[in-house]
């Protein structure tokens, strides 16, 4: 049952046991599925430099332990294009040596020039991935599918939700099933709405989870039916463990994201951290990426991926820290 | 005997080093505001005036204390059954029960609250019992992501610390003192009442304190089995370190948390040693 956690734990270990002998490093901080042993080992391969990896449960996470340690411990963070600000606002990201990225020219047009993770014209995030936040239906339980993310507040499915723990994205998808003009910026009323509605979710999970991983695990451990979903990777993963589940973006759209490698402030060995970025864009890692966990890539055509238009795609937000604190209160409350 | 011992000197030096100022730095870190996801060293009482008036804070910390005086109560019960039945098994066997009962302390706080995942599920080992047994038509998933879930857990992984503290009493009551009292005929109940719960009781109250003071705090287990009643006051103030970088607010969360731990420290100390009371 934790056939892939094992093997991820047991491919981190490998790595960072050889971390220690050798003094060329990339440390990289980031959510599930971006550094799987097929693209990792040609580049140790190539280049001699090790990799070691830190993975994240949330957005929110991933900024408290880079503030909280003012970048040190990481060269590498998987941040998307909306987030990319809130770094540079706190100093945290430095810009990176674009001649010491030479693949960019590989970036498909649309993600060649993205104005987010540029800042007084130097480069600050480099595109790898994009994908979703969509909704997880089990064919077995809803054989007509799910249209709508209304399912999810539905007293007949009651006991069988799951939904992820993580603050600006519950935040964003409740202004997107609520229909709210500018989901990135609310209102003092829209965000008493978007509470509301959050909180009236309760009543219905099963719990909130925190990670790829986790969601699968609690999957495997309840009788969940519906999830929330931290992307297309968690498809791939329950199907690995014998469910049938479709993944889906419901007809109120849902939230896009464009996730970039952005060069941490602690960064140490600097090259290796641009030579890993660069590997990214070298037009085989991307496929294999797709291939293997269901992420849209940013060098190649991504098949399967073919619901672009209905994502709603993140955007920075009028006070994320507000954003937290009224996701604080949908959690206590009873 | 006057002056101190070279060992005292080192020892409070440990003491100091590795719990006295890391704890005045939280209580320092308390006072402080944080303005624009930055730390401001100008001190303020605004964390406490925010923790005392926001009513999810209080209603989460009330609940919290709940859960933790259920635990300790449950386990008050449970331990000194386990405890008594281990101390009255020869001295043999006594030893390998409670190397047996002291193992788990030695794992991974994670994997075994993991491993009552596995227990609990609608796919877990007491699901497939209560199926094999006829017990059940189908898998209850009432035992898995709720508040009673989180209580079976942190029964069970705590349970060591309310055992061990009671076999550690009921191994100090002499043979003679239960000789005695079956000399002046008392019977075996009597015994119990008068004279072996009185002598163990300190012991018990220790116990409970131990699981009360780690129930409170815990943050892991109401996290990974308690669904959505699992928020506790353990994991408010995770939240506030580990998502919302407000170390402060999280400071001043902890300190209210470490307030009630040294008050029930202090209650039990009085409770556990009579000779203390004045």
């Amino acid at each position: 049952m934790f056939r892939s956690l094992e093997w991820k734990l047991a491919a981190a270990l490998v790595l960072a046991t050889g971390t220690q002998a050798s003094a060329q490093e990339v440390r990289l901080f980031s959510f599930e599925g971006y550094s799987e042993p097929e693209w990792v080992e040609p580049f140790t391969e190539a280049t001699g430099c090790e990799v070691s990896v830190a993975y994240t449960g949330s957005v929110d996470e991933m900024f408290a332990k880079m503030v909280g340690s003012d970048g040190a411990d990481y060269d590498l963070v998987s941040i998307d294009t909306s987030i990319v600000e809130r770094y540079l606002d706190q100093g945290l990201i430095i810009p990176f040596d674009m001649s010491q990225i030479p693949n960019t020219s590989n970036l498909l047009p649309s993600f060649s020039s993205v104005a987010e993770v540029m800042s007084g014209g130097e480069t600050y995030g480099v595109p790898i991935a994009w994908g979703s936040l969509g909704l997880i239906y089990d064919k077995e339980a809803f054989p007509d599918g799910v249209d709508s993310w209304e399912a999810l507040w539905s007293p007949e499915n009651a006991g069988h939700v799951l939904a992820l723990d993580d603050a600006n994205n519950n935040v964003t998808n409740a202004a997107i099933v609520l229909g709210l003009e500018d989901p990135f910026n609310l209102s003092d009323a829209d965000f008493d709405a978007v509470k509301m509605k959050l909180i009236e979710q309760k009543q219905y999970l099963i719990s909130y989870y925190a990670g790829f991983e986790e969601g699968v695990n609690m999957w495997d451990s309840s009788e969940a039916t519906l999830m929330f979903s931290m992307g297309e990777f968690q498809t791939v993963e329950l199907a690995n463990r014998g469910y049938d589940v479709v993944y889906s973006i419901p007809d109120e759209g849902g939230i896009g994201w464009l996730d970039t490698w952005a060069l941490s402030k602690g960064v140490e060995d600097s090259e290796c951290a641009h030579q890993w970025v660069n590997h990214y864009l070298d037009g085989e890692t991307g496929p294999a990426m797709t291939a293997k966990n269901g992420y849209g890539n940013t060098t190649n055509e991504s098949p399967g991926l073919d619901y672009a238009d209905k994502l709603v795609w993140l955007r920075p937000v009028e006070d994320f820290d507000r954003r937290v604190s009224v996701w604080n209160e949908v959690k206590a409350a009873q | 005997m006057t002056g101190y011992a070279p060992g005292a000197i080192v020892l409070w030096a440990i003491c100091a080093l590795f719990i006295l100022i890391p704890l005045a730095s939280f209580l320092a870190y308390s006072f402080l505001p944080v303005v624009d996801n930055a730390i401001v060293y100008e001190p303020t009482l605004d964390n406490f005036a925010n923790l005392f008036s926001n009513s999810s804070y209080r209603t989460t910390f009330l609940r919290t204390m709940l859960l933790a005086f259920e635990v300790s109560v449950f386990n008050f019960v449970l331990g000194y059954a386990t405890a008594y039945f281990i101390w009255r098994r020869p001295p043999a066997w006594r030893n390998v029960l409670v190397i047996a009962l002291a193992i788990p302390l030695l794992m991974s706080y994670i994997i075994k609250i993991y491993a009552m995942r596995g227990v609990l599920g609608t796919n877990g080992l007491l699901n497939s019992a209560l199926l094999a047994f006829g017990l059940a038509d189908e898998p209850v998933s009432a035992l898995l992501f709720n508040l009673t879930a989180v209580r079976i857990t942190l029964s069970v992984v705590l349970l060591p610390f309310m055992v061990l503290p009671i076999c550690v009493a009921l191994e100090r009551i002499t043979p003679q003192v239960l000789q005695a009292a079956a000399d002046l005929g008392a019977s075996e109940i009597q015994t119990f009442r008068w004279v072996i719960l009185p002598l163990s009781l300190p012991g018990a109250i220790v116990g409970a304190m131990f699981t009360f003071v780690l129930a409170s705090g815990d943050f892991l287990a109401p996290e990974l089995v308690g669904g959505i009643e699992g928020f506790t006051f353990g994991r408010l103030v995770f939240s506030q370190f580990g998502l919302a970088f407000n170390w402060p607010l999280g400071a001043a969360l902890s300190v209210l948390l470490l307030v009630v731990a040294l008050a029930v420290i202090s209650v039990a100390r009085r409770l556990s040693n009579p000779r203390w009371q004045t």
